[in-house]
């Protein structure tokens, strides 16, 4: 059936958790799963995780198949432009099949750099190991040239936009360490952030290693 | 089966070639290589629309709104399970309808909906987890879209009403760590 692996590598996106990201659906970026050994595991995963790359083969199939086409029209002497023949029909469902195949890469890749885009806000510009591994190659650089453009636009204004939108009622918080992170320089000061001791921090500093999960705010 | 099977995953429409098609894999054609005019397929939404505009097939209405779902719909609209008939069908119907010229597509598709509406909004408030995922395994994608909207803001007034951390982790991170725990 025309487009139905494009089709699968959209349902893939539908399919996931919104905002959530799953690894990239590519076989150069399933060589960190050689570490699981056995290589009929291997063999499954990389079945599983090469639809990007079997997609573009296919609109490569079909541009070949409407090319050939085009030429039999043009070798029996007829107009391309105004022949209405059964090789035009077909060339025409090749030429359909290829803009769709198209539309849905593009679609798989625009939303993933949507939610990678939004990285930044929520996490900050360090990635943690777990979703760095699910980016390829293209997808870390844009992260790190948006992460880059942001920064210097931050630096211009002079504001930090990825700080909360609402204003504190006190610039300082009480938080408790969730994970060993020893010492830190922080704005105002030096900390010793050992796991599950508590702070009063300037809530700028906080912010982004609760957003990371190394820290809970305390109420009340 | 396969059928069946393959008009779960994609959007599929019967259609009728009035042209023959060369070079193409379409169902039986493989092994002749050509699609012959007057035979019966089916295609994917995307492709049979393109190729009825351009008169080379033509489209009728997909199983999913055949007399069957009709009857249910009438007879209780909101136990109908529309999800395995089509995850798109507003959608869908609405993108059919105008291509097939069946008008009676639009009265279904608002009565279904008038209906299907009101319970999803008062279960969205009310319901128990064992509930709710009993109905979430009929819904359309789009009504599971406004199910979840309508949790998501009853707790965002719940939160507003009660306060609580103004920070939290981020929802990215938190599925694994929970995991680990």
């Amino acid at each position: 059936m025309h487009g139905r692996q494009a089709s699968q590598l959209v349902k893939e996106l539908a399919s996931s958790e919104k905002g959530q990201l799953k690894p990239f659906n590519m076989q150069h970026n399933t060589c960190n799963f050689n570490v699981f050994g056995s290589l009929g595991m291997l063999h499954v995963l990389r079945f599983l995780s090469d639809l990007f790359d079997q997609v573009i083969e296919q609109c490569e199939q079909h541009h070949l198949e409407l090319q050939s086409l085009i030429r039999k029209i043009q070798d029996e002497g007829l107009d391309v432009q105004t022949t209405r023949n059964a090789d035009h029909y077909g060339a025409l469902i090749h030429h359909l099949s290829l803009v769709r195949n198209k539309r849905c890469l593009l679609a798989y890749v625009y939303n993933r750099a949507e939610i990678i885009r939004s990285f930044i806000w929520k996490v900050g510009p360090v990635l943690p190991e777990e979703i760095q591994e699910k980016l390829s190659h293209t997808e870390g650089d844009h992260f790190r040239r948006y992460s880059a453009s942001l920064n210097s636009y931050v630096q211009e204004v002079g504001v930090d936009l990825t700080l909360d939108m609402v204003p504190p009622k006190d610039p300082y918080i009480k938080v408790r360490v969730l994970d060993d992170m020893g010492a830190i320089v922080l704005s105002d000061k030096t900390a010793n952030l050992a796991r599950h001791s508590m702070h009063f921090l300037r809530r700028t500093d906080a912010e982004q290693y609760i957003a990371q999960g190394l820290m809970e705010e305390l109420t009340g | 089966m396969a059928r069946v099977g393959m008009a779960r995953v994609l959007l599929v429409c019967p259609v009728v070639f009035r042209k023959e098609v060369n070079g193409v894999k379409i169902d039986d054609s493989v092994e002749k290589g050509f699609v012959e005019a007057g035979s019966r397929s089916e295609l994917p939404f995307w492709l049979a629309k393109e190729l009825h505009l351009r008169q080379a097939v033509s489209m009728s209405t997909p199983a999913c709104f055949n007399q069957k779902t009709r009857m249910e719909i009438q007879a209780d609209a909101a136990c109908v399970d529309l999800r395995s008939r089509c995850p798109y069908f507003y959608e869908f119907g609405c993108k059919i309808a105008p291509l097939v010229g069946d008008q009676t597509i639009g009265y279904l598709l608002l009565s279904a909906f008038k209906t299907r509406y009101e319970i999803i909004l008062s279960k969205a408030h009310t319901a128990t987890f064992s509930a709710s995922s009993k109905l979430s395994t009929i819904l359309t994608k789009e009504e599971t879209d406004l199910y979840e909207t309508a949790q998501w803001s009853m707790a965002a007034f719940k939160k507003w009403r009660t306060g609580g951390p103004r920070f939290q982790k981020a929802s990215i991170l938190g599925r694994k760590r929970r995991s680990i725990d």
